[in-house]
């Protein structure tokens, strides 16, 4: 009882996830910062920014339907809290079961919904714009990201995320095996979080903020906090598909490899966001299924080949 | 005692997350320019946690630039009162203060203060980015003694 509690509350869950989210905003705001030639933000500015918003008052356009617009925030943020409990941190996981990593893709996709119908519930132009283009980049980005999740998978002969994790043990990190792939999913990542050069659902100097432009207070620190704790848990995930690490050495030699490979896929995701432009949402579309779905498809081929 | 350090965490935050949104009321430009320096490397806000919102219900601070015109007047009544509170006022630059060259024009209200409550007024014409920078920590430590418009 207790200790279902503590998973749930502490280690893999809330507590944790919450500093990662915050650790992360910062490292990258300040990788990006740097890449930019910037001095960037103090260690505790997440922190601050997060507070703020809570001491803000909460305002929605007359119109707009108060109570949808404060459940969906907490409904996407329970979602990527319990995909980050099934996830593997250093090799630690006390939830796993077969076939998690389908629902791991499954409740990492709520957020997208919920963004979506944020923008309809509030009833600004620019919201409904930025909601109909998060599904429309949501439908570009993640049959690749699923292609790409499925090779090791495959590869392992299981759809749990521990399993996984226990066979590249054995094999060797199949990022060696598929770097396609972890390509694949790198970018189907970047669209899943709305990152730089796949930021049209919120791109700054086209629709304000996207589906967020009438939410203040509670409600957008809420959906910023989804928002780190949904690219820390996705950071998390791709490490334990791609990467891997020897197990059974010793947990601290494990947090260290696991803490170099998160700092890793955070340094790509900065680098990735300030090297490129934003795309538009027709580019996207046809990036995704002309290019990265054949390829994903030629990947996953190679992989069930290779694994006969 | 409890809501008193609560008020303190919340002054804290206010102070270092201070979300910027600049808004031309009618002026020539000029100053628009020296706020889009603040962003650059060489001056770079960020790292007082001062960023650029373009959506007035995540700004705190609204920068206006420029003498309030007669068209702008009802525009600009309607994005301070679309920001959440506890929210800030700066008028950028002279025409901003009082009206600049442009006092006694026909279709020229007056400063800022015609129209909002202004916390702050950084003249210059153009106003320098090190005068908002400095204007911008002003503004910080006017919050962290308590004062608050709206």
């Amino acid at each position: 009882m207790f200790e279902g509690l503590f998973y749930l509350f502490v280690f893999p869950g809330l507590a944790f996830q919450v500093f990662c989210g915050l650790a992360f905003e910062w490292v990258d705001r300040k990788l990006l910062a740097r890449f930019q030639r910037r001095v960037g933000p103090q260690w505790y500015q997440p922190l601050a920014d997060l507070i703020k918003l809570f001491s803000k008052e909460d305002l929605l356009p007359t119109g707009a339907s108060g109570w949808v617009a404060t459940i969906l925030p907490l409904i996407s943020l329970a979602a990527v809290l319990t995909a980050g409990l099934y996830i593997p941190v250093a090799g630690f996981t006390p939830f796993s079961f077969e076939g998690d990593l389908i629902v791991i893709v499954f409740l990492m996709g709520i957020p997208t919904l919920a963004y979506y119908l944020a923008g309809m519930t509030s009833v600004g132009i620019y919201s409904i714009l930025g909601g109909a283009r998060s599904l429309l980049q949501y439908f570009s980005y993640e049959v690749p990201l699923l292609l790409a999740f499925s090779g090791p998978a495959i590869l392992s002969g299981s759809w749990s995320v521990a399993e996984i994790l226990k066979s590249q043990a054995e094999l060797g990190p199949f990022i060696l095996f598929q770097p396609v792939g972890f390509c694949l999913a790198i970018a189907g990542l970047i669209g899943k979080l709305k990152r730089d050069p796949l930021d049209i659902p919120k791109a700054k100097s086209e629709v304000v903020a996207g589906s967020l432009t009438e939410f203040s207070g509670g409600k957008l620190a809420f959906w910023h906090l989804t928002m780190d704790i949904q690219a820390i848990v996705g950071i998390f995930l791709l490490i334990n598909l791609f990467f891997g690490m020897p197990l059974g050495i010793s947990p601290w030699i494990n947090t260290l490899i696991f803490s170099g490979e998160v700092l890793l896929v955070i340094f790509i995701l900065s680098a990735s966001s300030s090297i490129f432009a934003r795309l538009r949402i027709d580019q996207l579309a046809s990036l995704g299924w002309r290019i990265l779905v054949p390829v994903g498809i030629i990947q996953l081929l190679f992989v069930i080949l290779m694994g006969v | 005692m409890f809501e008193k350090m609560l008020n303190r965490t919340y002054r804290w935050a206010q102070k270092n997350s201070l979300w910027v949104l600049p808004f031309n009321t009618g002026g020539c430009n000029g100053c628009d320019i020296e706020i889009l320096d603040l962003l650059t490397p060489r001056y770079d806000v960020e790292r007082m946690g001062i960023l650029a919102e373009a959506s007035p219900r995540h700004a705190d601070v609204l920068l206006c630039t420029g003498p309030v015109t007669y068209q702008t007047r009802d525009a600009i009544w309607q994005i301070y009162s679309q920001m959440p509170s506890p929210k800030w006022v700066v008028a950028v630059g002279s025409c901003g203060a009082t009206g600049g060259v442009f006092t006694g024009s026909d279709t020229v209200l007056g400063g800022v203060d015609k129209v909002l409550p202004v916390d702050l007024y950084i003249p210059g014409c153009p106003v320098r980015p090190e005068a908002i920078i400095a204007g911008l920590i002003k503004l910080q430590e006017k919050i962290v003694k308590g004062a608050e418009n709206g």
